[in-house]
Parts: structure tokens; sequence; C-alpha cells
């Protein structure tokens, strides 16, 4: 077998690649596109939210900015907001993210150095879900990052360092919060692969309470803080708030946008709580199944964020898709990953066609982007089903002749 | 004719009479109608109906709870009048305008609120149980019975409150509480007959004597333009003054092609054949055009005026007025104008120093630039407030604003900015800049805006046509010293005498066409969505739930 190319040669080497396409002028050309950027994560209604925020006008009474008060003290005190400057800032963001997968590879594996790491380089910088949306300077991308710290150094067993990972996560994106039960479940066990030997939970419960206050004293500081930068609560319903309430309407691949424009207004508040409280309902249950490999469980999260959560752009299944490199032990027991790779060819082709269609030349209309949305919904939905069904079917072992594997 | 004469004089006696002992309250009637040769051979003409309330305060919102003094009118429109005391007004303006005023063309119109559409403002007084919003609502719902016009659409999507440029025309009592204002316009409102016909009851004449009986709807309507308002003011030192006003471009020219005569009958098709015996003044004034050779009929009562110039390079004269006294001069009357040399089409010099386009660039559907161009011909630099007040489906990037002259950056054009961000589904942007207008050049300001994404419900019918955004207004502003006003905006020799009536322009009205869903389909998305979400749902609790076997299946298929 050929060796695998060193990671510290590979590394490098796709950051810069990575840092020159950053450096063209593709962020203008991908700025507007919704499927890139959400208006909670978009570049734009950023830059609009520090001019407002610079020039004394209060940026969260009105609709245009939905994104976190750090990110105005991110870039009216520390970093400028030129665009190269910006470029490679959300660049080495993604780098970051690299790099924390790798490590979280490494301590699942608990060795140092794998001939499997550059090839986890390679799925999350060059996975075309997560780098447009970095050259069209979503802020995904810093969620992306956050949520992949806080997994690493999880896995490390660094319980602070993680839990503030998560609570900043926090801050930028409600939805986020699905990953705590996980990630707390991981600092109080281990990383290691233990899909095929399922048992009862192992790790120490004593620990899980005192995790919990500490995270959520994280929150209440960054709140706090939060709640200082902007001089008031009112960043509370605008940015967590939209994430629920849904004001903006803009498409994007999910499947809440569409709906809720559809959808009737006396049933509006009813739907929008069953679709907010939808997404909690995989907590628990994904977590006691996989309480054996919190790190699984935190995974399979990641796929329902990435299938369900509102405001979905294509980082949010990205970030799913290519932490699945995480778990090559179950790729064999996948069912029917050639069916989801061409629902994934298919949407990820139609869905930026039709938008285009729809939006810019006149000549479709809603229902076919809606249409792609759907069965982007279906190729994350059954990425997810695969892999909660090869993570569950390992464990029974090598199928032998003249027997099948059922589910009771 | 002597029977006019008789009934006017015993009006004249008991008037006065009825109306001091019921109310306190002296109420005068005045009527002028203002005609004015265009330089493009339009004729423009504006009907002034003027009810004073002699005396009479605005009522103070601190009041509201106690019950109001009664209200004993004569002349004055009672059913106006009891809006106004309801909802504690103290000064309002309401405009129904068709067509897109010409500046260029026709100069400064008489009456400044020209905008497209309907627009509606208002100061109201603060300090009272119900607040100033609560009145808002029912001040424009009571108009908008009241004249038969969609101004219920008014509602707080479209409600602003752009002081700079909409200050107050008349005076603003000094209550403990301070003033507010509240501004709406809607584009998209269409004005005619259902509009004119309650005007009219208001007038103390109706159609039936006087100025007014040439408000003839028929042709009216169907002039360039045409446009109805309503202005209350209080006035200090005299009291309570509602003006109704119409005002309308017609073009001669379209009966001939080279003839430019006019009179009442050929413009309005009708005469004046009575006099309305309320009128305390009647008069209908001609101004001069003072380019051409032409002769009135029948001769005026008399001139008046001074030759007021208006320079902009070329000093085109605007004089005198010929002033026609409806109640000495003899009636029916029919008064024409008949010129000299037959009408020349030809270039002409703008008739006014400001212009202001505006436009919406961009294909797509959900984002856009709005590019404004503002034109200062003028000799002297012109300090001037741009006001937007856009509904929240288009939102503006303010990080993207540009001023340029002649394609070099100007950041130093704009001397304040006062915004009001849009919240969705609620409020409308405010965008007030203070902007300074170079001479001799034209500033062109460049803004990105995003169009909203709408609920299925939020869109009015025939979505695909889009919506009719409001016209944005240019308001010069006097400098800190203000020779430099006088120079720039005394520009409406016929309107000297209103020098306080700020020279508004408006920009045409824009339409935006928001990415619309496919109305036809709630249920299927419902379905759709419902089934994919169920199904995943499914497919995931069906994996955790069941546990795996391993069966012993030796024969495949059956």
């Amino acid at each position: 077998m050929k060796p695998s190319p060193d990671v510290g040669i590979v590394f490098p080497v796709l950051v810069a690649g990575r840092l020159l396409l950053a450096l063209t002028n593709l962020s203008e050309t991908l700025k507007h596109d919704h499927q890139l950027s959400s208006p909670l994560t978009s570049y734009f209604n950023l830059q609009e939210g520090i001019y407002l925020f610079k020039n004394g006008i209060e940026p969260y009474s009105g609709g245009v900015f939905r994104q976190s008060p750090l990110f105005l003290a991110l870039f009216t005190t520390v970093l400028p907001t030129s665009r190269i400057v910006a470029s490679i800032t959300w660049t080495l963001c993604d780098a970051v993210g690299a790099w924390a997968l790798i490590q979280i590879w490494r301590a699942r594996q608990r060795v140092a150095q794998t001939s499997r790491d550059s090839l986890i380089a390679a799925t999350y910088l060059l996975n075309p879900y997560l780098f447009l949306p970095t050259l069209a300077l979503s802020t995904s991308s810093f969620e992306n990052m956050l949520g992949l710290l806080a997994l690493m150094f999880a896995a490390r067993g660094d319980a602070s360092p993680s839990l503030l990972a998560a609570a900043f996560l926090l801050q930028l994106s409600l939805s986020s919060i699905m990953l705590l039960a996980p990630l707390i479940l991981l600092l109080a066990s281990s990383p290691v692969s233990q899909l095929a030997s399922p048992r009862a939970f192992s790790g120490n419960g004593k620990k899980i309470w005192p995790l919990v206050a500490e995270f959520l004293v994280y929150t209440a500081v960054l709140t706090l803080t939060s709640t200082l930068i902007s001089g008031g609560w009112a960043w509370v319903p605008q940015t967590w708030g939209a994430s629920l309430t849904l004001p903006d309407l803009t498409p994007n691949p999910g499947v809440w946008w569409y709906f809720f424009t559809e959808m009737f207004d006396h049933f509006r508040p009813f739907f929008l709580m069953v679709f907010s409280i939808h997404l909690l309902i995989y907590i628990a249950p994904v977590c006691l199944k996989f309480q054996y490999d919190p790190l699984f469980a935190a995974f399979i999260l990641l796929g329902v964020l990435g299938t369900f959560k509102s405001y979905l752009t294509l980082a949010d299944p990205g970030l799913f898709i290519s932490t699945a490199s995480v778990f090559p032990e179950i790729y064999p027991y996948l069912r029917y990953p050639i069916v989801t790779t061409l629902l994934h060819l298919h949407a990820s082709l139609l869905m930026p066609l039709f938008h285009h269609l729809w939006l810019n030349q006149g000549t479709g209309n809603a229902n076919f982007f809606y249409a792609t949305t759907l069965v982007f919904a279906c190729a994350n939905g059954a990425a997810l089903t695969d892999f909660i069904w090869a993570g569950l079917r390992i464990a029974i072992g090598e199928p032998q002749d003249g027997y099948v594997v059922v589910q009771e | 004719m002597s029977l006019h004469w008789k009934s006017r004089f015993i009006w004249s006696l008991c008037l006065p009479l009825l109306a001091s002992s019921r109310s306190g309250y002296f109420e005068t009637f005045d009527e002028e109608l203002t005609v004015r040769a265009l330089g493009d051979g339009k004729v423009a003409s504006r009907f002034s109906f003027s009810t004073l309330l002699a005396g009479a305060t605005p009522r103070n919102p601190q009041n509201l709870s106690v019950e109001d003094e009664s209200q004993h009118y004569t002349l004055f429109p009672l059913a106006l009048g009891q809006i106004l005391r309801e909802y504690a007004v103290t000064e309002l303006h309401l405009t129904l305008n068709a067509g897109n005023w010409d500046y260029q063309r026709w100069g400064y119109p008489d009456e400044p609120d020209v905008g497209t559409g309907a627009q509606l403002w208002a100061w109201m007084g603060e300090g009272a149980s119900t607040s100033v919003d609560a009145r808002w609502r029912g001040l424009r719902n009571a108009l908008a019975g009241l004249f038969c016009a969609s101004l219920g659409a008014l509602d707080e999507q479209l409600t602003t409150s752009p002081a700079l440029a909409f200050a107050p025309q008349g005076a603003l009592p000094a209550w403990s509480q301070p003033h507010a204002v509240r501004h709406a316009a809607l584009a998209a409102e269409h004005v005619c007959t259902e509009n004119l016909t309650p005007f009219l009851k208001l007038l103390p004449c109706k159609a039936r004597a006087g100025i007014a009986q040439l408000l003839n709807p028929h042709r009216l309507f169907d002039a360039d333009w045409h446009g109805m308002g309503l202005h209350v003011e209080w006035l200090p030192d005299t009291g309570v003054q509602v003006r109704l006003t119409f005002q309308s471009v017609t073009n001669p020219l379209r009966a001939s092609s080279n003839r430019r005569d006019w009179s009442f009958s050929s413009t309005f098709d009708r005469t004046i054949d009575r006099k309305c015996p309320s009128a305390s003044s009647s008069r209908i004034l001609v101004t001069d055009p003072m380019n051409d050779g032409y002769r009135l009929t029948p001769t005026p009562w008399t001139y008046e005026g001074q030759q007021l110039t208006w320079t902009l390079d070329d000093p085109s004269l605007v004089g005198g007025n010929a002033v026609f006294d409806l109640i000495k001069q003899d009636v029916p009357l029919d008064v024409s104008m008949r010129w000299a040399v037959e009408f020349a089409h030809a270039a002409r010099p703008p008739e006014a120093a400001l212009s202001i386009q505006r436009s919406l660039h961009g294909a797509s559907q959900a984002h856009g630039t709005v590019a404004v161009a503002i034109a200062n011909a003028g000799p002297d630099t012109v300090r001037a407030a741009y006001l937007e007040t856009m509904p929240w489906i288009v939102t503006f990037y303010l990080h993207t604003l540009e001023l340029r002259v002649d394609g070099v950056l100007r950041p130093d054009l704009l001397q304040s900015l006062h915004y009001t961000p849009p919240v969705p589904h609620a409020r409308a942007t405010t965008l007030e800049a203070v902007l300074l207008l170079p001479p001799r050049s034209t500033l062109h300001l460049r803004v990105e805006v995003t169009k909203a994404f709408l609920r299925y419900t939020e869109h009015p019918p025939d979505a695909q046509r889009g919506w009719d955004l409001p016209p944005a207004v240019l308001v010069p502003l006097p400098f800190a010293n203000s020779s430099a006003l006088t120079a720039n905006s005394t520009s409406v020799p016929s309107n000297a005498n209103d020098v306080r009536s700020a020279r508004r322009l408006y920009t045409r009205a824009l339409l935006v066409d928001p990415a619309t869903p496919d109305f036809s389909m709630p249920y299927n998305v419902v379905i759709f969505t419902c089934s994919v979400v169920a199904f995943v749902f499914g497919s995931v609790f069906n994996l955790l739930a069941r546990r795996f076997a391993v069966v012993h299946a030796p024969v495949r298929g059956t």
C-alpha cells in the first residue's frame, strides 16, 4: 500500500490553497447566495450591523442584524473589517476546524499520529459544503470551528475549554444547545470507539452536574457580556429569538422557510413550536442509545441539526458529512451510501440552478427551489438514518451466510 | 341676478350673528383659482378653498377625557371638524394625487405636496390618555371613511415620523407636552370621482356655485396630472384654517398640436354662472406668462403683483397676476386666454433649480441597488434633506451608501444621517440624510438594498405586479446663515406669499417586485414538508427503538 502523504505537508498546502481562493474576488459573487449564508450568518448583514453600531444606531432595533453582539465586539475592537482580513480570518477558522477534527480523530484512536490525518484534513478543507460558505464569509465557519473545538477539548478531557467553546457557540447559534448533552457525556466518559461493544454508560455520572453548572456559568457570563456590548437585551429576540420565530423568510436549503411562507397565519405559532421542539426530541433517545459512545451521539445530533435546523446553510450538513470521516469503522455497514450520494448530488446541483431560475432569471418559480430543498432534506435524512443504522449494526459483527440482521 | 345679490346680503348679515352667538367663532370662506400657462404648453390650475375658524385653537389632547365643547359651524365642514376634535389633531395634510409632477417642465407646484398616490401627515400633541399612534390610527380610518380612499392601508407598516422633511406649516400650540408627527404614503392609491364627491361636500356651496362649479370630474380626472389636498393648520393670530385644494395640469395641445389657447369651457367644460354667497372673497388669478403676446377675455378686474423674477442662468420672467374678482365680475364667467402665435415645440431650460431622479437597479428579486441622482443647476451650494420612508420589504444597507459627484467619492457631502431601521412585518424605514448639493453638478447616491421574502398572506392582490414604493422627498434646508436660502428657495413667484411652505420635491414612485411563493400551494407545502419530517423522524426512531436480531434465512426471496 502506498504510504499516505504526511499531514505536516498536506495540511499547510490545503490551507494555502484555500487562502489563495479566499483572496480572489469570489466572495463578492457569493456574498448574497442564500444557500451559503442565512440572515443569521451573512457577512453582508454583519457589515451592516457593524456600521450601525459604529455610527451610534442601535443595530438590534431593526430586522437586519441578527448576529451575536460578540461579533460586534470582535470586529469593532480586535479585527478590522477589511475584506482581506476577513478572508484570512475565515480561512483560519476553517484551518482550526480541520485541525480540531484531526485531534478528535487522534483522541478517538488514542494515537499521536495516524496515516488517516491527511484524509481527515482534506475532508474538512475540501468539502464544498464547507469551503463555499467560508468563501462567502458566512459566520457559520465560526460556528463550525467552535463546535469542533468543543468536541476536540471534550475528547481530550479538557472540561473547561470545551465548555467555554460550547458557551461561545451557544451565543452564536441557539440550536447548538443540542450538542451540550453528548458533549457533557463525552467529558464524563471517553472518546474511544465503543460502537462495536455497546454497554451501559461507563463514565463517571457524578461529574455531569458540575459540568452543567460550569457551562451555565460561562453562558451567563457571555450573555451578560453580550448585553453590556449591545447596551440592552434587544439582541436576545433578534438573535436567539429569530431562530425560533423565523421573522425573515429568506430562502435557504432547509425545510423551514417555505413551510412558514405558505403557513396559514393562525397556525404559525403552533408549527413554530412543533418545529423547534421536534429538534429537541432527538437529544434524549440518541444520547441514551449511544450512551457508550457520546462522540457518535454528537455526530448524529449534528446530522439532525444539518437536516432540520432553522436558517440552515450548506455549512451545517457540511459539518456532519466531514465529521463522518472520524468514524471509518462503520462504513462497511452503510446500507445505501450510493443512494445518499446521488441524492446529495441531485440536490446540490439543482439547488443553485433553481434558485437562480426563480430569483434572477424569472423563468422558474419558488416550487422548483422548494422541491430541491426537499430532496436535500431527504439526502441529509438518508445519510442520518444510514449512519444510525451502521452505528448500531456494527455491534452485530460480520454477516454470515444464511443469516440476516433485522430489527425486531 | 338681483336674487343672488339679495340672498348674499341676507347671508352676510345673518352668518356672523349666528356663528358668533353659538360658538363664539367667526367663520370666513375664501376661494381662489390660479391658472398658470406652463412652458411646455400645458396649463396648471390650482383651486384653493379656505375656511377659517377665527380665534379657534386645536383641541389639547390632555383634555381628551373631558367632554368637548359643542361644535356649531356654519361654513366650517362639520364632518371634518368632528374628526379633528375627536383625535385632537393640530395640523393635518392629506393629498391624493395621480401622475408624476414634472418639475423640470412645470417648475415647482403651487401646492408642494405632489407625491404620487395618497399621502397623509399630521402633527398631534402628546400627553393624552390615548397614544399618538392610537389617535393616528383613528384619524386615518376616519379620513378613509370621509374621503372614500384606502387610507386605512396606511398602517403601522407604512407610518414614519420624519420631523425634518415634514415640519409643521402652521404653528404648534405651546402645550406642556411636545408634538409628534406621523407620516404615511401609499403610492398605489388611485384618485378618482369617488374621492372628489366627498371633497365637494365639504364646501359651503358644494359644486353648485362659485369657483367650485368648474370642478367637473369628467375633465379633472382626464387631466395629465391631478391631485386634491386637504390642509388643516393652526395660525396663532387668526385661528384654525381648513384649506381644500385641487390641482390639475391640463393639456390644450391635445386638441390641436399647435394652439395652446384655453378657456374654462375648453378646460373644464363648464363656466361659472353662479356666485357662492358664502364666500367673502372669490378670485380667479391668471398668471402672466410674460413671454408672448396673448389676450385675456373678459377683461380682468385688476392686475396685482410685482414681477417676481427667478433666475437660473437664463432669467425667465414670470409676471404678476391678472385678477378676476368673482364677487364684482359679471356672471356667467368664462375666462379664456388666446395666444397670438402658435406654440413652438422646442427644448426649454429646466424650470426648477433642483431635480431628483430615483431608480431601483438589479435583476434579482432578492437584492438590488437604489440609485438617486440629485442635480443642482443653481449657482449656490444647497443644503437639503433627503427622506426615504420605505416599507420594510426594501431594506437599506447603509454600509454600502456611496455619494459621488462626477464619479468621485464625496462622503463629506453627507452632513448628517438619521436612520430608523425597519422591523420585518411591523415598521417602515426612515432614512433622513442631510446632504450638501454642490452648484452646477449632480450628486449620485447609491445604496444596496435587499428585497424581503413575504409570507403568502402578506402579498397584495396581483402579487406578481409588485409593490409601489412611496416617493422619496428632497427638502432644501436653510443654512445657518440664511443668505444662501433666499438665493435658492424663493423659486415660485406665484406662491411667494407663502414663504413658510417648504419646497418639497417628490421623486417618482418605484415598483419593486419581491419574490412570490406559489399561492396555490399552502396545503401541498404543509403536506410535503411534514411528510419529509415525519419520514426522517419515523426512520430515526424506528432504528433507535427496535432491537437488532440475527435471523436464519436460508432461502432468499419468496
